[in-house]
């Protein structure tokens, strides 16, 4: 008798279970099968060939005669190379420059075309192009832009002015900052994209608070806009940081490194590395030490950005 | 709505799902359509889609008298592509390429020994071509299919308006590039001329390249043989720091206008300045004649020998060899192949342009052709005749990859900084260069 009074509970227990297994199958089981194919691909083209490049990073390698284990010989080699160290300070300089220049540039950029006005969407979709265009093709633009002589466009309008002929690429102390100045150029209108959409969330009461203070311009952006855009900037920053570091089409297509490697950054000299000189495992270590750094740098962001969230 | 919207959602989901199946797909479908038939060849080649034309024409002459199919690829980053392949050890059949890179693809293991007896009508390429697929332990790992060498091309029309003549020595030719430089041979009234084109970045070891001809007229070398298969580096001889402190003080230090703006940042792409019409000479390799008939045009320029430095006039001769990749099983069909592109038949199809595309042999490696008259144009016997007599190629047995690359990196550098000390900056690439032969254990 006594046996059956719980039966019940039990079985109830039992189909809520089962009931509420269902419920969670069905709900975890949907979004895994559309994110199936991509997560396939991923793992197929990216994540199984970052873990491959890893794993060659170790050897000397020699699809046909046999990979051989060298340890961390690669990384040594990478590492004390004075190329790959000076390619260190250009990355640097490279990638920060362009993320400042075009972290300033998008937020100015975004100030002066934020606004509903059917001219402003023609403006906006006419600074956005370089964003959308392939790195190569504004490389070769820029390269007839960088001519140099009065025949280039830039030196053209210098002569106007009455200056000199800047050799803008030739000269090893300034092709760093000429393709700086194209990075900056590309990347803006991409960050503006990102600033408009952080702009429109801003509560517009607060502007017409600080205009009935009378607060000067460069307060209301200091006290209200960037406080409110924050999110927008920190993913700005991040993508910038990432960006800033792999930077490798524009030096490519602009200086190929040169002159006297005065532009050589680091995918540059990794690609050299694995396609010129056929040295894959050297590359390969290259790419992680990239790898890991962009990681280290990423990680930091997102602390800093959730520190300042938790304020 | 809240329905309506996931709805759309999930459509949209399934439509980019479906969308990057479909590029992924197009992405891998070219590849060896028939790689696994016994009776499908292959075949990559390093070129643009213009050269390309001129190889299907060949492929397809050989698929009609041996019935064997070519599934060609043309291939602009070739080196990028192969190691790409290499790496998943599936390699092509049959590659053309450079001569320089054999050593480079042998010490990789990519390539198949070849017994030139195995070659029919491989009795009919000559020793000199031959003897420069030998690796570093003997055997031939190449079939040589076009050979080239540099020669100058030069403005005629701007010379006859300067009252000139074609320069013979380097103190001639620097007399002639100042006179293009400033004389306005094009009659604008501007200042906006050149003397001499040089493609002298470092990008592909381009400046090495470019350079090289000036250091063997010069007397110097890169590396030169020391017996038992191996080199010693050779950029700190006296005749080395001649020539290249020759090059920087006249062509990249002196006077402007001697060489193109932007050249040391130049690659061949980049160095266009003889078909735009701005620059007066450009010593380069005879592929570019089709290109220079059309602009500046055929009456506008002629072909002549190098001008002879201190040590002579030797040129950089380069080419294309035929190389089969490893353990891909087909020797039979891939020898019928190589026959057929060193034969008569073979290189005259690939030395005519058909629609003004761009001849893939240059210099017949079948010693029974003669260039000049295969094309009945006069200006390749002078391209035929530096390449038999007054040419060098790079050391193909080692793996010049590294040293060229070593080598542009250090000219480069010199012709940048005019203040540099050529002497020990050439010590240090010799070091430099003796450490690229070490780790190939090939140092003496």
């Amino acid at each position: 008798m006594t046996a059956t009074v719980p039966a019940p509970a039990a079985r109830r227990d039992l189909d809520e279970t089962a009931a509420g297994k269902r419920a969670f199958d069905k709900k975890a089981v949907v979004p895994w099968l559309f994110l199936a194919p991509g997560l396939l691909l991923a793992l197929v083209f990216k994540f199984w060939p970052m873990a491959k490049g890893i794993w060659l990073s170790f050897f000397d390698v020699r699809p046909f005669l046999g990979d051989r284990w060298i340890g961390l010989d690669n990384y040594t080699r990478v590492l004390t190379d004075h190329r790959f160290q000076d390619a260190i300070g250009h990355t640097l300089i490279l990638g920060l420059g362009q993320a400042v220049g075009a972290i300033v540039l998008g937020f100015a950029l975004a100030l002066l075309l934020e606004g509903q006005a059917r001219s402003l969407k023609i403006l906006r979709t006419a600074v956005f192009l370089p964003a959308v265009t392939a790195t190569a093709v504004v490389g070769e633009l820029w390269r007839l832009m960088y001519y140099p002589t009065s025949d280039g466009l830039i030196n053209s309008g210098l002569h106007f002015f009455g200056f000199g002929t800047v050799q803008f690429l030739d000269n090893p102390n300034i092709a760093l900052y000429s393709t700086m100045a194209m990075g900056i150029w590309i990347w803006a209108p991409y960050n503006m994209v990102i600033f408009l959409a952080g702009l429109a969330g801003v509560d517009r009461s607060l502007y017409e608070a600080a205009a009935m203070d009378g607060v000067s311009l460069w307060q209301r952006l200091r006290y209200v806009t960037l406080p409110a855009i924050r999110p927008a900037l920190m993913i700005v920053l991040t993508l910038a940081t990432i960006r800033g570091l792999r930077v490798f089409t524009e030096v490519y297509v602009l200086t190929g490194g040169g002159p006297a490697g005065s532009t050589d950054v680091w995918m540059t000299r990794a690609y050299t590395l694995g396609f010129t000189r056929n040295d894959i495992g050297g590359a390969s270590a290259a790419s992680v030490v990239l790898l890991c750094v962009t990681l280290l740098l990423t990680v930091m962001v997102n602390h800093l950005r959730k520190r300042g969230e938790a304020r | 709505m809240g329905d309506r919207r996931r709805r759309r959602r999930l459509a949209a989901a399934a439509t980019v799902a479906g969308l990057m199946f479909g590029t992924a797909a197009c992405g891998s479908g070219s590849d060896s359509a028939g790689s696994s038939d016994p009776n499908t060849l292959e075949v990559w080649t390093r070129s643009n889609p213009d050269s390309a034309a001129t190889y299907d024409r060949v492929f397809a002459a050989f698929t009609r008298k041996t019935g064997i199919k070519i599934d060609y690829q043309p291939v602009i980053n070739f080196d990028q592509q192969l190691q790409s392949r290499a790496s998943t050890k599936d390699l092509p059949d049959v590659m053309i390429n450079d001569t320089a890179l054999m050593g480079s693809y042998q010490s990789q293991g990519l390539l198949k020994p070849i017994d030139p007896a195995s070659i029919a009508g491989g009795d009919q390429i000559s020793d000199k071509s031959w003897t420069s697929t030998v690796g570093v332990d003997g055997k031939h790992y190449g079939i040589p299919y076009s050979r080239q060498a540099q020669t100058l091309m030069i403005r005629t029309d701007w010379l006859k308006k300067l009252g000139l003549k074609a320069p013979t020595t380097w103190q001639e030719m620097l007399s002639v590039a100042k006179a293009f430089a400033t004389g306005d041979p094009d009659g604008d009234g501007k200042a906006d001329t050149y003397g001499i084109v040089a493609p002298a970045s470092a990008q592909n070891g381009y400046a090495a390249w470019w350079g090289a001809s000036f250091l063997w007229q010069g007397g110097a070398q890169i590396i030169k043989p020391a017996g038992y298969g191996t080199y010693t580096p050779a950029m700190d001889s006296a005749a080395a720091v001649g020539a290249v402190t020759w090059m920087k003080d006249n062509l990249f230090c002196g006077r402007k206008g001697i060489v193109q703006p932007g050249a040391i940042t130049a690659v061949t792409g980049t160095a266009t300045n003889f078909q735009d019409g701005n620059a007066g000479m450009y010593m380069t390799g005879p592929y570019n004649i089709t290109t220079f008939d059309a602009t500046p045009g055929k009456d506008k320029y002629e072909v002549v020998p190098a001008p002879a430095g201190p040590a002579g006039g030797d040129v950089l001769a380069d080419g294309e060899n035929v190389y089969l990749g490893a353990r891909t099983g087909k020797d039979e069909q891939e020898l019928a192949l190589a026959a057929f592109l060193v034969s008569p038949e073979g290189q005259k199809i690939a030395m005519t342009s058909v629609d003004g595309h761009q001849p893939v042999v240059r210099i017949p490696v079948n010693s029974t052709l003669d260039a000049a008259k295969v094309r009945n144009d006069a200006r390749w016997s002078v391209v035929q005749k530096a390449y038999e007599t007054a040419s060098q190629q790079f050391p193909n047995a080692p793996d010049f990859a590294p040293i060229k690359q070593d080598t542009a990196d250090a000219l480069n550098s010199i012709f940048t900084y005019c203040g540099g000390d050529v002497r020990s900056q050439l010590k240090e690439l010799n070091d430099t260069l003796a450490g690229d032969l070490k780790d190939q254990d090939l140092l003496k």
